[in-house]
């Protein structure tokens, strides 16, 4: 790791980014900081991404920066051309955040991990995992709706179902249909082998509102042999959490494959993967052709990859000799994606899932009904990558998406903003193959942290089209990959 | 080449002062023999111990310390100007509504342009008493950004011939034996500067010149074209000094020539060694100030002639 490079390579950057606002010592055309900003702030978050460069010396640098940008702007600059995503008033000084990126301000987007506020101990421990796939009814005078109970975790932090819910409409004379709102699950009630009680906590996860899981409280003891689970004068639903069935219901054993990714290369593929499925924050219109539409919706979203790849390898993170970048062209090639500034031929040796993302975004006429709504029981831990371990606990088919519920462990809480929208904070790559041999990414979508994990799902890009008997599941960090296949066994909703 | 190593940075520079905002009036603020001086208060030295004692400060003696906190600061050399034509304009209304919006609530008095943290924490606001003593750290943290803050306008509100003299300064406090923490920034210092001086030089576009490299050991360096067309880089290596010695003291460029070196310090007059073009050997040349007004410290640099 060269962090000398690294930091260099960011000051000249800015140094050559600020001969923008030079105008008339230089007689060029200025387009103003909002756009040459970009690039300085996408390097800049690949090299704390990398850690070649860390949070303080990275927010000194745009913080002078801001400042000499701010110290050079005045209003006759603005009269013409373009202008950027700041404009000074008149004859003033702009005054840039500067410094004050220092004060730790920090950000909590609705798709990273969330921390719950109760203690609790590590990572670790022992794990109990069960697939379930089982329905607990509930009717009361006013409501009347079902908990399908996807799978049972028993870990460090406690125990779990994740689920998934519905409630069922009413029709109100004066007031037409009533959406009934959440299941009381404060009234189900729970019970063990023992005579144990429990009480269930619901907590969101993200993605559809419906699904989540339900911690029980207190947590049970290691070795009960199952559950009963009961509305109110409604059917007792019994779990069983027998781990000799638990692993009839389980697929073949995962196995793992060294892989020797540097962090750059790392980083380039999460980069490349992160643009295959940006296809879910595109109106749905867009969404399947991404890749056929011309011009190539995406052109703006690649500003700076080059100048990314050139700090990676000054940071030396990345081999010049790297096949890495001439891959991720070939992503861009195949997206449209145009302005990247990548130096290096698009490679032809592209990784299979990937191939076959760019196949279903360049199909013209590509799959369009959606599967119908349902859920698979699935309860697998995967082996550690990288100091993550993950657990799959289920998948969902709703509302036109696809989810895989993942418990994760080993994620840190605290990370820098990616660059281009990386999910940096799930530095884990998972990607699902279906029966039919379609390959899909899976894209964190929303994470809450309890006791010490995070349970959260993993959003299908695309999403499934029909209910695969079974899935591949592969997951790769940067020194290992891990594949595992599931048998699925469908319940629909 | 007579080594020079042992003169003070400063000595092709001449003094330069003007006039700041001090109590109801206005104070003349000299730059004089690498030192910031006060005319107007002969007792400087009472007034800093008095000021530490929580008497009042006055603006001069404002600037004095300000000028004192950044003598070494190599963000002096990132915001400040990279050559006469580069216009900074910062006013003493600048300064003074910085200072007030800072007192009022730092960074959300700046946020005009705020970009986005670059860091995210993965939890939500923790329980109170966490809660505030982070509240706190931030507002320490905002009180003392607003500070340097202010510092740094009311640096670049002194007018070019001061900050550009600031900026030798602070080059020569790490040129000796820059270390791995000054490397980059003096490094993009002397690139950033050396390309606008390269681009009157050669008419190239300043994005051809490399990183400049230091020149370590005898001689002066290396200055050499390679390529055509859009592979044209300009490489160069210089001694670390190059920023403080030459181009803070208005040499970079004379009558065509790149000057890497000074022979024989002085003002108005100096010999320095220069190139008329990359790869050329240099030459000794005598070089002569034009007159010079040093009122003003807009004023700047002098103008050197052949």
């Amino acid at each position: 790791m060269n962090r000398e490079g690294a930091e260099t390579y960011l000051r000249l950057l800015a140094e050559a980014e600020l001969r923008g606002p030079m105008v008339p010592a230089r007689r060029q055309p200025w387009a103003g900081p909002g756009g040459s900003t970009a690039r300085l702030t996408a390097v800049a978050q690949a090299l704390t991404a990398v850690r070649a460069l860390d949070f303080e010396t990275v927010e000194d640098i745009l913080a002078d920066f801001d400042l000499a940008v701010s110290v050079r702007q005045r209003a006759d600059r603005f009269t013409s051309g373009p202008v950027g995503a700041a404009v000074p008033r008149p004859g003033r000084l702009m005054f840039p955040p500067g410094k004050f990126a220092r004060s730790r301000l920090v950000g909590l987007s609705s798709r990273e991990p969330a921390r719950s506020t109760q203690p609790g101990p590590g990572p670790g421990g022992p794990d109990r995992l069960v697939p379930v796939g089982l329905t607990v009814p509930y009717r009361d005078e006013s409501l009347s709706g079902e908990m399908f109970l996807m799978a049972f975790a028993h870990t460090a932090a406690g125990a779990r179902f994740t689920m998934v819910w519905q409630t069922h409409r009413r029709y109100d004379p004066e007031h037409g249909p009533v959406h009934l709102g959440m299941l009381p699950f404060e009234r189900f009630t729970v019970t063990d082998n023992r005579g144990g009680r429990y009480q269930l906590d619901f907590a969101r996860s993200g993605g559809p509102e419906w699904a989540g899981d339900v911690s029980l409280r207190p947590e049970p003891p290691d070795d009960i042999r199952w559950l009963d689970i009961s509305a109110p004068d409604g059917p007792v639903v019994r779990v069983d959490l027998d781990p000799v069935a638990a692993e009839a219901a389980g697929g073949a054993e995962p196995s793992v494959t060294e892989v020797k990714l540097s962090p750059g290369e790392h980083l380039l593929v999460m980069l490349a993967e992160r643009l295959l499925t940006v296809a879910p924050e595109f109106p749905h219109a867009l969404r399947m052709q991404l890749a056929a539409i011309t011009p190539g919706p995406l052109h703006t979203m690649a500003t700076g990859m080059g100048d990314v790849i050139a700090a990676l390898e000054a940071a030396d993170v990345l081999s010049p000799l790297s096949p890495v970048p001439g891959r991720l062209a070939a992503v861009c090639a195949g997206m449209r994606v145009s302005g990247h500034g990548i130096t290096a031929p698009p490679a032809q040796d592209l990784p299979e899932p990937w191939l076959s993302l760019l196949a279903h975004y360049q199909r013209r006429k590509p799959d369009t009904v959606p599967v119908r709504d349902g859920y698979a029981a699935v309860a697998t831990a995967l082996p550690e990558l990288d100091g993550i371990r993950l657990a799959l606990l289920g998948l969902l088919n709703t509302d036109g998406g696809s989810w895989l519920q993942v418990l994760g462990r080993g994620l840190e809480s605290e990370t820098s903003r990616g660059p281009f929208g990386i999910d940096t904070y799930f530095p884990v790559s998972v990607w699902i193959r279906d029966s039919g041999g379609r390959w899909h990414a899976c894209r964190p979508a929303s994470w809450h942290r309890h006791n010490g994990e995070y349970v959260g799902k993993l959003q299908l890009v695309p999403p499934l089209t029909r209910s695969t008997a079974w899935i591949e599941v592969l997951a790769a960090g940067p020194s290992a990959q891990v594949r595992v296949q599931l048998p699925l066994r469908w319940r629909y909703l | 080449m007579t080594d020079t190593r042992n003169d003070p940075w400063y000595s092709c520079l001449p003094s330069c002062e003007t006039q700041v905002p001090c109590g109801q009036g206005r104070h003349i603020v000299r730059w004089e023999a690498g030192q910031l001086r006060l005319p107007e208060h002969p007792d400087a030295e009472a007034e800093f111990v008095l000021a530490a004692l929580g008497g009042g400060k006055a603006g001069c003696v404002v600037l004095a310390e300000a000028w004192g906190r950044h003598t070494s600061d190599l963000s002096v050399l990132a915001v400040g100007p990279r050559g006469s034509a580069d216009e900074i304009v910062v006013s003493w209304q600048d300064v003074e509504e910085a200072a007030q919006a800072g007192q009022r609530g730092g960074a959300v008095a700046f946020s005009r342009v705020r970009r986005a943290p670059l860091r995210r924490l993965a939890s939500p606001p923790a329980p109170a008493a966490g809660h505030s003593a982070r509240q706190r750290q931030v507002q320490a943290e905002q009180e003392r950004a607003a500070e340097r803050w202010k510092d740094l306008l009311s640096l670049l509100a002194l007018g070019y011939g001061f900050s550009v003299r600031l900026a030798g300064q602070v080059a020569a406090a790490h040129a000796d034996s820059p270390d791995a923490t000054a490397r980059p920034a003096l490094a993009t210092a002397v690139t950033g500067r050396l390309a606008l001086v390269a681009e009157q030089w050669l008419g190239i576009d300043p994005d051809e010149v490399d990183e400049v490299s230091w020149h370590d050991g005898p001689g002066w360096g290396r200055v050499e074209l390679t390529g055509t067309g859009g592979e044209r880089r300009l490489r160069v290596s210089l001694p670390a000094s190059w920023l403080a010695r030459v181009w803070a003291c208005g040499l970079a460029l004379i009558g065509g020539h790149l000057v890497v070196a000074v022979d024989r310090a002085g003002w108005p007059d100096a010999r320095v060694l220069a190139l008329r073009a990359p790869g050329a050997e240099p030459v000794l040349v005598d070089v002569h100030a034009r007159e010079y007004d040093g009122l003003d410290g807009a004023a700047g640099t002098p103008d050197w002639e052949l």
